[in-house]
């Protein structure tokens, strides 16, 4: 095996590539070269390292420096003062590195403080390589599943561990398993909900863009506990990348014997079809998943039957978020105490959260269950960008809850969340500073919710159009008295009658922003 | 099966006792308490759009929709509280403002529904024409139960064109509420799928994808959709404007052998509407466009005869009945049997059937009775009769692993038996379609094959031996399409070697109505009232028919009953044509009896499983016209011979009843014996295409809608 002296990753995904990755990483392997170094520097491509807007992001190991910002017409330079004279290219180094990128894996003593389970080899390893995943300890869970444990003994590590579902709805995954193994009939299946449509969430975008093959071990585990032995991944249509990256990476699992049947020599069958979105909000729901799965409209279904008894054609189905199944072959691992270490006593294990607005470094990070709002921006994401001032956030996505400053402090898990009417959602902080005008903010919800309306039912289809209505008066200053107990009514109504959660969780984001931010929205309507 | 175990629940305080498996909604209605909903329907599956049943029930989360809940063991419901109330009274608001809702909340609502007989005041009224005139709206109740008296949302009008270019029915989506019952009854009912909800949100709406008109989608014009919509939204052409129907008269169509029960909407004397029946046994509700859109249009022509008419060198003149009685004794009276003959349709009832054969046996002293189809079918008359006589009932297909089916397709009729084998075949039983042009069952069909019919009987063989072996629990279905091609013969042959030998079952879609009750009655040559029926189980053969009547053999009077195709008829001196609407072709009858459609007089007729079902009389004959049963025995009254003088149809049935044993008491349907011995070649007619008739005229020439229907199924 070659032995070389520097690694040289390169952040490959959705953001870096927009920015022009593909030519910085064409141009740096080509100067490498013409440097006559191509036998002592490797160029791996990578998932996204967690930082976003700093256009093409590399890392140099083993330093690990991070360089940001970086354009075909820098490479030169970079490579003759970095790489051949060992001079880090100072004008390019990310001047605001979000802290969880300074913490090298190899320093395990920061690994409480950092914790990284799901985000483990992202942006560290090459997500189109098995090999690199294998030599991560990848497919070791499966095979200590399959070899060690019975189904039930999977499930009842699953439940120990306390992991809930990561989408939104923090039902105990564990429990989900268990309903389906217990559900009658001989066909059963693992679905992935990858179906990541909550506005400003991007978490399981780079969970498949860098580590593909820990959501297909995920997928295993899922499958071997239930006893299915045919998975989907219903994934957004807009995400070309992770759609090409999983592809590939089933396709090398299929290789290696890790799907199909038989796996590892064991009576266990299982593989994975990937299905595309077509983008529409709604099919994030589980049931109108389902339907668009089986080719139908996407409309959400009636509950009950749920899907652990009637699901994907009929048949007992799992639906589990990318998020969620990628916590899984760890806690198989290294097991459910070792995972019950991280986080709250009620809520244990870590959290992926996009950040995104009015802050310093927005991007994904992954941190414990139970940290501060407050640390996450102003630990995590450097703060509020320009010095100004936190006005509020927005956290949990379209369908979740304005957050004002007094909540800066409140720990972010599902259980706590909730004791203040609010909720983690699928995990999205949007940061608003002081410029930001809430009743703008509630209308682009509004609006968002009037257009993802699947029509099924009639608070939600006619409820939107009717809040948006009343928005759109109120944003043009012409605003009436009882406008603001109109918005409240609708919601109240749409909350307790919608078909599903879709109109139910509308509730939220109006009555939060009404909480926080009344006297501002009130006053911005009758200007 | 063993009694299932009560719920007992409790409903407002109400303890009840109620079925299990059922939803909250149904176990409510089923004790007399209300709870509004305009999306749920009993044929339907739960759909929860309106959002207008719901209820409060202890244990339960928010207020979960009573007709998506199941009951469960001890629940107690609550559906009339405070909250409840204002929620659905929020819900209606909203709703209303997509929907014109002026006439809901009209002041002098009351007023408008005594003189309008409907509660589209403002419709009528004013003219503005927002709802037809059907009396069929659902919103007028539900505003008035839920008690709302305005609404706090400007009503939008979301300007669709309506929707008028494809036959029978209007569709104004402007009136829409989005319930889903149409594309529910659409897909999950018919399992037609016509119908889907295109766009989302705000925007959805309801049509065939891609904006193709409902012809081109398949639709089948069976009406449903229009039949469960609770707005105006879609509404009959011919009927929107009636108002609310004075009676509904349940009667049996008699269009194809099916017989599909009809629930006939009559006002003023006139059917208005068809209406199916869920809850009939024979079709489920499952009636075709024939008998939904087509029957007023054709019994209420206005090409119907009026009065009885003579030929008279310069044209037909009316005459009483008396001299027109007068004018067919006089012509009767005193000729050789050989001189007469009688032409019979199987679109006639039994009644009528039994006294037209006792004319032709006992006044004229003939075996001559000519029902169409001898000429029809030919040299193939036995083997077609055999397979008749001994078809199966239509449910054979709900239990059937392989179906077999040959010149078949249900779009435009026969849907009991094509909606059956749609089921079956989503079931997971084999399908093998054999076909000319493509049919509708072909997409769910393991096999269908697109050929020529004369290469049909010879894949039957394999088609057959790739079913399961279990001959007994596979069906074949024979369509029109086989008994009007010339290659028929080997078809009938092959097919009742599959029955006699591997023991499948025979289902026969054929276009004569009331044959098998044409054979018990009697009405056919070379066979007596009874004589075809199966005797005390033992197989007693029919003798054949070797009573065939020439057909070349000029007459001195044919007397044509019920048939409309009189070119087929023998030539004569004398024409009787006794029939509701003029005959085809330029023959001009001599005497004109106007006739009865099957709305105007009652009977019984025998469908395709030998089963007898009722024809119920829903109003007075149209102007002179008189039963079948009557003329005739009018004539033979004053022929003052002393064969018969019915003056009731109970008078025929006490007859029929002493001839023919077990006709009207049979349980299971009327069993038949052999059919025998060997049928002369008659066939002159060649039959260019199966159009539906009805008494010998095509539905296409008086039904303006099934023009198109039609020339779709020729593909034209």
């Amino acid at each position: 095996m070659n032995l070389v002296r520097n690694h040289v990753l390169i952040s490959i995904d959705a953001g870096t590539i927009m920015a022009g990755a593909r030519a910085v990483e064409k141009t740096l392997v080509d100067e490498i070269a013409s440097q006559g170094l191509t036998d002592e520097i490797s160029v791996l491509e990578t998932g996204s390292i967690g930082a976003t807007g700093q256009g093409v992001v590399l890392v140099v190991y083993p330093e690990g420096i991070y360089y940001g910002n970086v354009t075909p017409q820098d490479i030169p330079e970079l490579v003759e003062e970095h790489l051949l004279k060992g001079r880090p290219l100072k004008r390019l180094i990310l001047s605001e590195i979000p802290k969880q990128h300074v913490i090298k894996k190899e320093k395990t003593g920061l690994l409480k403080e950092q914790p990284r389970i799901v985000l483990k080899n992202s942006g560290i390893i090459n997500p189109e390589n098995i090999d690199e995943y294998i030599a991560e300890n990848g497919y070791e869970a499966i095979a200590k599943a399959l070899t060690t444990m019975t189904p039930e003994e999977a499930i009842e590590e699953a439940k120990k561990s306390g992991l809930v579902g990561r989408g939104g709805a923090a039902f105990t995954t564990g429990m989900k398993w268990d309903f389906a193994r217990q559900a009658a009939g001989d066909i059963k299946y693992i679905v992935c909900n990858a179906d990541e449509g909550e506005p400003g969430t991007f978490k399981d975008r780079l969970i498949l863009e860098g580590d593909p093959h820990k959501l297909i071990e995920g997928m295993l585990i899922a499958g071997y506990a239930v006893g299915a032995s045919k998975g989907f991944v219903y994934i957004r249509g807009e995400y070309a990348l992770s759609i090409e990256r999983l592809e590939k990476a089933i396709g090398q699992a299929r290789q290696y014997g890790l799907l199909g049947d038989n796996i590892l020599e064991s009576k266990f069958s299982f593989d994975i079809t990937v299905m595309k979105g077509a983008g529409a909000y709604v099919c994030g729901e589980e049931t109108a998943l389902i339907e668009s799965l089986e080719g139908k409209r996407g409309h959400p279904r009636n509950k009950p039957p749920y899907p652990v008894t009637e699901g994907l054609w009929a048949k007992p189905t799992v639906v589990n978020n990318v998020e969620t199944l990628a916590n899984v072959p760890e806690i198989i691992l290294h097991g459910a105490s070792w995972f019950r270490g991280y986080g709250t006593e009620k809520c244990p294990g870590t959290k992926v959260f996009t950040i995104i607005g009015n802050v310093t470094t927005p991007g994904l990070i992954e941190v414990e269950m139970g940290t501060t709002l407050r640390d996450i921006i102003y630990e995590y994401a450097g703060g509020i960008k320009n010095g100004k001032q936190f006005k509020g956030a927005l956290v949990g996505g379209a369908a979740g809850a304005f957050l004002g400053p007094d909540m800066l402090d409140v720990k972010m898990d599902f259980v706590n969340l909730k004791e203040y009417s609010a909720v983690l959602g699928s995990g999205a902080i949007l940061v608003m500073d002081e410029d930001v005008d809430m009743l703008d903010m509630l209308k682009s919800v509004l609006h968002f919710f009037r257009h993802e309306s699947c029509g099924h039912c009639v608070p939600c289809r006619l409820g939107t159009a009717q809040l948006v209505k009343i928005i759109d008066r109120m944003s043009s200053s012409k605003g009436r008295k009882d406008d603001i107990d109109k918005l409240m009514n609708i919601a109240r109504v749409m909350q307790a009658t919608s078909f599903c959660p879709l109109g139910q969780s509308l509730y939220l984001p109006i009555s939060s922003s009404l909480k926080y931010f009344g006297d501002e929205i009130r006053s911005r309507a009758r200007q | 099966m063993t009694k299932e175990k009560k719920l007992s629940i409790t409903i407002d305080n109400k303890k009840l006792e109620v079925r299990p498996n059922i939803t909250i909604l149904q176990a409510a209605r089923e004790n007399g308490i209300y709870i509004p909903s305009l999306c749920a329907y009993e044929h339907l599956p739960s759909y929860g759009a309106c959002r207008l049943c719901v209820v409060e029930v202890d244990g339960l989360r928010g207020f979960p929709t009573s007709c998506t809940t199941p009951v469960e063991d001890g629940m107690v419901i609550r559906t009339d509280t405070a909250e409840v109330r204002s929620l659905r009274q929020e819900v209606l608001k909203l709703l209303l403002s997509e929907h014109p809702a002026s006439c809901l909340f009209c002041g002098e609502q009351t007023e408008c529904k005594n003189y309008q007989g409907t509660i589209r005041k403002v419709g009528v009224t004013t003219g503005c024409r927002y709802c037809p005139n059907d009396d069929r709206c659902e919103l007028q109740l539900i505003t008035e139960k839920v008690g709302l008296t305005e609404t706090s949302y400007p009503v939008y009008y979301r300007g669709f064109p309506v929707e008028k270019e494809d036959p029978f029915y209007d569709r104004d989506y402007n009136l829409c509420i989005l319930c889903g019952r149409c594309v529910r009854v659409c897909n999950d009912v018919r399992l037609n799928g016509t119908l889907s909800f295109k766009q989302r949100g705000k925007l959805t709406t309801i049509g065939p994808a891609f904006d193709r008109t409902h012809l081109e989608a398949g639709c089948e014009f069976c009406g449903a959709c229009v039949t469960v919509c609770p707005t105006g939204a879609l509404s009959t052409k011919v009927s929107k404007w009636y108002g609310r129907p004075d009676t509904q008269v349940g009667t049996t169509c008699v269009y194809c052998p099916v017989g599909c029960k009809l629930i006939l909407q009559v006002k003023n004397g006139e059917t208005i509407d068809a209406l199916p029946d869920y809850d009939s046994p024979v079709d489920q509700g499952l009636i075709c466009v024939k008998g939904r859109f087509a029957i007023p249009e054709y019994v209420h022509s206005a090409k119907r005869y009026t009065s009885p008419q003579r030929l008279t060198p310069v044209g037909y003149e009316d005459i009483s009945w008396d001299q027109a009685i007068d004018d067919a004794k006089e012509r009767l009276s005193g000729i050789d049997p050989g001189d007469c003959l009688v032409m019979v349709s199987p679109q006639m009832s039994n009644e009528d059937l039994f006294v037209a054969q006792r004319f032709a046996r006992e006044a004229m002293k003939t075996e001559d009775i000519f029902p169409l189809l001898i000429s029809d079918l030919g040299e193939d008359l036995i083997p077609f009769l055999d397979l008749v006589m001994h078809a199966s009932p239509f449910d054979v297909i709900g239990a059937a692993q392989g179906i077999l089916s040959i010149g078949f397709d249900s779009t435009y009729g026969f849907a009991p038996i094509g909606i059956q084998v749609k089921a079956a075949a989503k079931n997971g039983a084999k399908l093998a379609a054999l076909n000319f042009y493509e049919s509708n069952l072909d997409v769910l069909a393991e096999t269908a094959h697109e050929t020529e019919p004369s290469r049909w009987a010879g894949m039957i063989d394999s088609l057959a031996r790739a079913m399961p072996e279990n001959g007994a629990a596979n069906v074949v279905i024979i369509g029109p399409d086989v008994v009007f091609d010339p290659g028929r013969g080997a078809i009938f042959n092959k097919v009742i070697a599959l029955r006699d030998v591997h023991k499948w079952k025979v289902i026969v879609a054929h276009p004569y109505t009331n044959l098998l009750g044409m054979l018990a009655t009697g009405a056919f040559p070379g066979i007596k009232p009874g004589e075809a029926l199966k005797k005390g189980g033992s197989a007693a053969a029919v003798k054949g028919v070797p009573v065939y009547p020439d057909l070349n053999k000029r007459r001195k009077v044919v007397y044509v009953i019920g048939e409309a195709q009189i070119d087929a008829a023998p030539p004569c001196d004398y024409l009787i044509y006794q029939n509701g609407l003029p005959p085809e072709g330029g023959l001009q009858p001599d005497l004109i009896l106007p006739a009865c459609m099957f709305t105007e007089s009652s009977g019984t007729t025998v469908n395709a499983e030998g089963k007898v079902l009722p024809i119920q009389k829903a109003y007075e004959p149209f102007m002179k016209s008189q039963p079948d049963w009557w003329i005739v025995s009018r004539i033979v009254e004053r022929m003052q011979k002393k064969a018969f003088k019915y003056n009731s149809v109970d008078a025929i049935q006490r007859d029929m009843k002493r001839q023919i044993k077990g006709f009207f008491s049979m349980k299971k349907g009327l069993e038949f014996g052999k059919a025998g011995g060997a049928a002369q070649s008659r066939g002159k007619r060649t039959m260019k295409n199966r159009e539906d008739r009805y008494r010998g005229v095509p539905l296409a020439s008086v039904v303006t809608g099934m023009k198109a229907v039609e020339e779709r199924r020729r593909h034209e």
